[in-house]
């Protein structure tokens, strides 16, 4: 079977650097602009909404008993879930020697860390006084009060900042050797000026890359359980409560499916326009589409297992509150919309890429791609929402609904992203130019493009 | 002072080639200068594999026992509360931060390593700035003769780096020379 290229056409060293490179300081039309403005209006209305909730208190918040734990948690899950893809690419599918990810690891890196810095504001701001988030924090002090770590949320805290820590350094390293062109070869001095700065003196030594190949393989090779383990610690919050429809063993594979999924989703919704707005077809190629269309297939297929699992164990369990939960709440309670649009958008849109023309079709995969994010979204409502709904006592039962500093930070946040991610797209290469260079120099080698 | 010999060469291979041939000419200290790590040049260049390794273990290692000691510490020692029965001393509760400080401290300590071994967070340095240098961050590839190489004798080397195919022979930190 012939395989698509990974590279269209021959370009030489030069061409792909200038190509590459030349993201950051060439003319970039007004769809950047318009798409800047709005991401920036949004990211202002995250600034309001941010600045009420912590001026007046969480209370501005649709939460109350007993969902205590609503938009914050799953904003926190989606987010951090999103990221996941991200580390996968750039981690996993490194140390797999898969080389279609070479075009697109930069990019999926960019989105984790502006991901998780998205989802970290969440649990900052759940805690009613965010200026005492450092007492989640081991230190020293008269209070003689000390983090307790057979809680989950201290778990949380060490779970993502080390996660967001160790993005940042992969990245960072990653861009070191472009950077150093970018000194040598951006147009303005001043541009040179700023990007030497960063570039940290790399001069391209071979011995420095020998040290830097041992690094960059160690950093995949850590980064890789970090893909596992922050979405299980996540899922450990819900996992080892008692509420009908969250105390179960199947939560931590699960939700790192899911947030492999929904990444992998959150990869083609940014990738697909920004490879036509910049003209980069020949070097993120169908073939990578395809790849992220089949790993997002892939990863939707044990979201749909996971489904079933709950389902069958619910039924299994015999217990009353599990079956209502399962078989009442979540088809049939308030709000159960979100539980048709999550199983439609979860588990259908995805076997659209069993075909080889869908997984083609830019503009399919774009739909589809935002369908999963929305499904995806609408899955973390129901674990949240739908099962404190119903919890055991029908006393204790209620219906959520959200106000509009709710909705205030959930669009704000996806402004405020997209805001981080143009930026990048403006001043970083979003293509790792150095790693291009060396795929096309072993391409070469062996003859072929594939 | 004797300066460095810079010679750039249009391919990976023209400089593996290169390198091999002045290592047969008792050249000793020889580094080069490329945009993207190419496999040749690093087998012509035979350098022992890098340490950084053992390094980033040891301190991943570190933190491990660290990150453990301080849980104990803090809460079985100085702050014993009673969770849902748990004893006070429970490994379970207390392998996930040990396992997120140990991938922590174990980054970390990857990429300082890389900046340390490959003494960067600098300016610039003694090559930067040589005439037509800024290919080595393009398309060329570099080769650098130290001047504290035993087999160095400027006319000499220059010669046979032009002869083995040198787009350019330049001094280290030279100037608004012809190429």
């Amino acid at each position: 079977m012939t395989r698509d290229p990974l590279l269209v056409g021959q370009p030489t060293d030069a061409a792909l650097a200038d190509t590459l490179l030349g993201t950051t300081w060439r003319a970039r039309g007004w769809g950047w602009g318009v798409a800047f403005a709005i991401s920036g209006g949004l990211t202002a209305l995250l600034a309001v909404c941010v600045t009420y909730t912590v001026t007046t208190g969480v209370g501005v918040w649709g939460n109350m008993i007993p969902v205590a734990w609503a938009f914050g948690i799953i904003n926190f899950v989606w987010w951090i879930g999103i990221g996941h893809a991200g580390t996968f690419i750039s981690a996993i599918l490194y140390l797999f020697e898969q080389r279609w990810r070479t075009s697109i690891n930069r990019f999926a890196e960019g989105m984790t860390l502006f991901a998780v810095m998205q989802a970290a504001l969440f649990p900052l701001l759940h805690l009613g006084r965010p200026w005492f988030a450092y007492w989640l924090f081991p230190y020293p002090s008269q209070m003689e009060v000390w983090p307790q770590v057979k809680s989950a949320l201290p778990w949380d805290a060490a779970a993502v900042s080390t996660y967001f820590t160790v993005s940042l350094l992969f990245w960072y390293l990653g861009l070191l050797p472009d950077l150093a062109s970018l000194r040598d070869h951006a147009p303005t001095r001043r541009r040179r000026i700023l990007y030497g700065l960063f570039a940290l003196g790399w001069n391209g030594k071979a011995s420095t890359w020998r040290h830097y190949r041992a690094a960059y393989l160690l950093l995949a090779g850590l980064a890789t359980p970090l893909v596992v383990s922050v979405h299980s610690i996540v899922s450990s919050d819900f996992a080892i409560g008692l509420t009908p429809g969250w105390h179960s063993t199947i939560f931590p594979p699960f939700f790192v499916a899911g947030a492999i999924f929904s990444g992998f989703a959150m990869v083609l919704t940014l990738i697909i326009p920004t490879r036509a707005v910049f003209g980069l077809q020949h070097i993120i190629t169908e073939r990578h589409l395809d790849g992220c269309a089949k790993l997002t297939l892939v990863t939707g297929l044990v979201v749909f297992y996971g489904y079933l699992v709950e389902f069958f164990l619910a039924w299994y369990s015999g217990s009353p509150f599990e079956l209502s939960q399962f078989f009442g709440a979540r088809p049939f309670g308030p709000s159960a919309f979100v539980f048709w649009t999550m199983l439609a958008c979860n588990v259908l849109v995805p076997q659209l890429f069993w075909s080889r023309r869908a997984r083609r079709s830019v503009w399919l995969l774009f739909a589809a791609s935002l369908l999963i994010n929305v499904g995806m979204w609408s899955e973390r409502f129901v674990i949240i929402v739908l099962s404190l709904q119903r919890e055991f006592l029908p006393s204790m039962w209620a219906a959520y609904a959200p106000t509009w500093v709710d909705l205030g930070i959930l669009s704000g946040t996806i402004g405020f992203f997209s805001l981080l991610f143009l930026l990048f797209l403006r001043f970083l290469p979003f293509v790792s130019v150095a790693e291009m260079k060396e795929l096309r120099h072993e391409l070469a080698g062996e003859g072929n493009h594939g | 002072m004797a300066r460095a010999i810079l010679a750039e060469f249009a391919s990976p291979e023209a400089l593996a080639a290169a390198i091999r041939r002045l290592r047969g000419d008792a050249h000793a200290r020889l580094e080069a200068y490329v945009p993207y790590p190419a496999p040749e040049v690093e087998e012509a260049l035979d350098r022992p594999r890098s340490r950084l390794p053992l390094v980033v273990f040891a301190a991943g290692a570190t933190a491990a026992v660290l990150a453990y000691g301080l849980q104990w510490l803090l809460v079985a020692h100085l702050y014993p509360i009673d969770v849902g029965g748990r004893p006070p001393h429970f490994p379970l509760a207390f392998v996930i931060i040990t396992f997120e400080m140990t991938v922590l401290f174990a980054s970390l300590t990857a990429v300082a390593g890389v900046l340390v071994l490959g003494r960067l967070v600098r300016l610039t340095d003694e090559v930067q700035g040589t005439d037509g240098f800024e290919s080595a961050t393009g398309d060329r590839f570099w080769l650098e003769v130290s001047p504290r190489d035993a087999g160095l004798d400027e006319p000499a080397t220059r010669a046979t780096l032009a002869e083995l195919g040198a787009l350019r022979v330049v001094g280290a930190g030279e100037t608004g020379g012809a190429p």
